[in-house]
């Protein structure tokens, strides 16, 4: 195997593949990152069996040559090293030659490390998942859903389902929807042309963060693909694997509620703003709770309280009050996780009792929705 | 509250003669002049005197004595089980007249408080009389009142004379009066600490005032230097009317009635004392996130063994099944004496949130109209409106716990 490669793709691929691999792993190889090199480019892979990527890098592209002098074969190289290496190479050529003693050259400039490959034949096979059953999403609008949705995963083991965000496709919408059991996030898009059935899947939440990180802004679509066990984002030049998370996911359209008693319509920054500061003096042993307080019909008291630190209390003034008058506890971090989701100038709030979960929503959009539980105080 | 430092105060320390026996003397005037005791369990061996009155004590007869003993010394002694509500009530009369002196006050446990009457118009020593006088008139129970300049001064003094005393030791009375006492009798000093002290040649209370302070500080730590500083007249603890709104531990211990190896006759007593732990719990409205475990093994030797949990628990299963997870890793299989459970890392309630949960919130909810209703009545007649009952209000047949002294101060609480 051997191929000249421009370092800047080297380097951007290498960063992506390294995403999937963890240095603990029960598979030693997988410690490595997999080059395949063939006569019409090169594909770095890295995986660490719940995640695989694979980065490819075209040998031409746009009248752009990126790889030349192919010889075609594989290797897998220590991905720690290799990619240290990469980032630090002096020229902007770099070529890597393996002799079939697995013996790996890497030549930038003046510049000669040799490094210990591996054989790629012992490099487990990504299963291959086929593409016609398949979804197609602009790139922006998944890596919305993404991030509105994902934080609100749980992070803990004790019910392994709730780590995931629940994905689902059903008459042509399709539904994102994250919950640790104390507050819920669900995001949800209209799909127009699907050549699909329905899907059901509960994608690990770790894997979302990671594919978001990877996916960049663009306006072009990525197919998502499902199978039994795997979920497939393939995007231009770039393959991201996932496990699906075995289990039931639990039915949570039935727990948010249909009516409203207290109804407050806010800017959405403006509140955000507030909440933050109040939870500096709302801290982690407390839950981070704080308390909010409906004043008439235009005024709303929040108020951030440790005993053994001090208290901040700040009035804001809200666009209006609908309904009840209403004292309710809840944590300030979820509310701002929830605020920062919104992606919109003004929210609507749906308080349903102190003890009942609240809905906000952006105030003309329906497509998003954040429901927290409160807390109770005694 | 703060007080006003950087100036001599003039504390009381009010201490009740006999509480117990003298609260059932009040009840039952046909019991005065007789000797009386007041006992956990007459039937079993753990039955021990709680208190006695001076005519019993005069006999021999001693708190903490097992009541078999007691019998021996005074055949016609008259044994009775404790009536907890009487001496709750006794008591929460006894501190809502010093309250109306002054808000100073200091409740210590049941029967003895602090007063800081600094503030306070008119001649101390008069105002000492006229409380011991209204005490003993409203309510026929003696005591004995110290004035100092400090608290540990004032408690010193109140133990002087008994009953009915009232003595007042100035820092200048120190030589005379606190000096001679044998060290035990110090207040702050136990049975333990005794025995060490005399074993560097400290008898009495001068002793330890001179006492060279680097010897003290290695044989006792930081407490070496307390106990120093007391024995020369010295104490800057404020009189602290919130002082009862601390409490970092709840727990219960129980001797058993013979020792033993019998982990089904243990597992009972465990379970006993959670239940314990967790009444006593749910009356301060507090919960706890660490367990402790205490054994006493045959030869007196103690070990303590704690687990600290990832959350706030209240109830019963969850302090018992600590309690029993630390006892299957702790215990060496020696007969055991006794057993103690603690909740420790304790907090009020109010002061700790819960997070509601999504998938069990309605169960939650049917409370919720009940709790609303609650609030708006609290909000319009007082906090006081409503309490969560215990569904045993302390019974006076259930066996005398110690805490029991100190939870009565939750009526202060409030």
């Amino acid at each position: 195997m051997k191929f000249v490669i421009q370092r800047n793709q080297l380097i951007a691929s290498v960063q992506d593949v390294m995403k999937a691999i963890s240095s603990r792993t029960a598979i030693p190889i997988l410690t490595g990152i997999k080059i395949d090199a063939r006569n019409h480019g090169i594909t770095l892979t890295g995986s660490d069996s719940d995640i695989s990527i694979e980065s490819y890098i075209p040998a031409e592209e746009e009248e752009m040559v990126y790889v030349e002098e192919i010889t075609e074969g594989s290797i897998v190289l220590q991905a720690k090293y290799f990619s240290e290496i990469v980032r630090k190479l002096p020229e902007q050529t770099v070529e890597i030659e393996a002799d079939s003693n697995l013996q790996v050259t890497i030549r930038s400039g003046k510049a000669e490390f040799n490094l210990n490959g591996q054989d790629a034949e012992e490099y487990p096979h990504l299963p291959k998942l086929q593409t016609d059953n398949s979804l197609e999403l602009p790139t922006a609008v998944l890596k919305s859903m993404i991030k509105q949705t994902v934080f609100a995963v749980s992070t803990m083991e004790t019910r392994p389902i709730l780590t995931g965000v629940n994905v689902t496709l059903k008459d042509n919408k399709l539904l994102f929807t994250a919950t640790d059991s104390h507050r819920l996030a669900v995001r949800e898009m209209n799909i127009e042309t699907v050549n699909m059935e329905e899907i059901n899947v509960v994608i690990p939440g770790k894997s979302l963060n990671e594919l978001n990180k990877i996916l960049d802004d663009t306006d072009e679509n990525v197919e998502i693909s499902v199978t039994n066990n795997q979920v497939l984002f393939r995007a231009k030049h770039l393959n991201f694997l996932s496990r699906i998370l075995d289990g039931n996911y639990p039915e949570t359209s039935r727990l948010i509620p249909d009516q409203s008693k207290t109804t407050i319509h806010v800017k959405t920054k403006e509140l955000l703003n507030t909440i933050d500061r109040a939870s500096l003096l709302a801290k982690e042993e407390h839950n981070n709770v704080v308390r909010l307080t409906t004043k008439g019909n235009d005024l709303v008291e929040i108020i951030g309280n440790s005993p053994e630190i001090g208290k901040v209390t700040e009035e804001i003034a809200v666009s209006s009050i609908e309904g009840e008058e209403l004292k309710i506890s809840f944590s300030s971090k979820y509310m701002m996780d929830a605020l920062k989701a919104m992606e919109a100038d003004e929210v609507k709030i749906d308080f349903t009792g102190a003890m009942r979960p609240f809905i906000i929503r952006p105030e003309h959009d329906g497509s998003i929705l954040q429901l927290i539980l409160p807390v109770r105080t005694y | 509250m703060s007080i006003q430092k950087n100036k001599a105060r003039i504390i009381f320390h009010i201490d009740m003669n006999c509480f117990y026996a003298s609260v059932e003397m009040a009840y039952n005037t046909d019991l005065k002049g007789k000797p009386v005791a007041i006992a956990g369990n007459p039937e079993e061996r753990k039955g021990i005197i709680v208190t006695s009155s001076y005519e019993a004590r005069a006999k021999g007869v001693k708190t903490t004595m097992p009541l078999w003993q007691a019998r021996k010394l005074c055949p016609n002694l008259i044994v009775m089980r404790p009536n907890f509500e009487r001496y709750r009530a006794a008591s929460n009369e006894i501190f809502r007249m010093l309250f109306q002196i002054t808000p100073y006050v200091e409740p210590v446990s049941i029967d003895e408080g602090y007063m800081d009457v600094t503030e306070v118009e008119g001649n101390p020593v008069e105002l000492a009389y006229r409380i011991q006088n209204d005490i003993m008139n409203n309510l026929d129970i003696p005591c004995s009142i110290g004035i100092a300049p400090n608290k540990f001064l004032a408690k010193m003094a109140s133990d002087m004379k008994k009953p009915l005393g009232i003595t007042i030791l100035r820092k200048r009375d120190i030589e005379k009066k606190l000096w001679p006492l044998p060290v035990e009798e110090m207040y702050g000093v136990g049975s333990k600490t005794a025995e060490k002290l005399r074993a560097m040649d400290v008898k009495t209370i001068k002793d330890l005032a001179y006492k060279d302070e680097y010897m003290l500080k290695q044989a006792f730590g930081i407490n070496g230097q307390r106990l120093k500083s007391r024995a020369n007249g010295k104490d800057l603890r404020p009189v602290d009317p919130d002082a009862v709104h601390d409490f970092k531990s709840i727990g219960s211990s129980q001797t058993l009635p013979h020792d033993t190896t019998d982990e089904k006759e243990i597992f009972h007593l465990i379970d006993v004392l959670s239940d314990n732990v967790e009444r006593r719990l749910k009356r301060k409205e507090a919960a706890g996130r660490s367990i402790q475990l205490m054994i006493r093994y045959h030869d007196r030797k103690t070990i303590t063994r704690s687990k600290k949990l990832p959350s706030y628990i209240e109830y019963k299963e969850d302090i018992k099944n600590t309690a029993l997870e630390l006892w299957t890793k702790n215990w060496n299989t020696e007969p055991v004496r006794l057993i103690g459970v603690t909740v420790q890392d304790v907090i009020e309630k109010k002061n700790l949130a819960e997070q509601l949960d999504l998938f069990t919130y309605e169960k939650e909810e049917k409370k919720d109209k009940l709790y609303s209703t609650i609030q708006q009545l609290s909000n319009k007649y007082g906090k006081e409106t409503f309490k969560k009952l215990n569904n045993e209000e302390e019974k006076d047949s259930e066996f005398l716990r110690t805490s029991f002294q100190k939870d009565f101060l939750d009526d202060f609480r409030k």
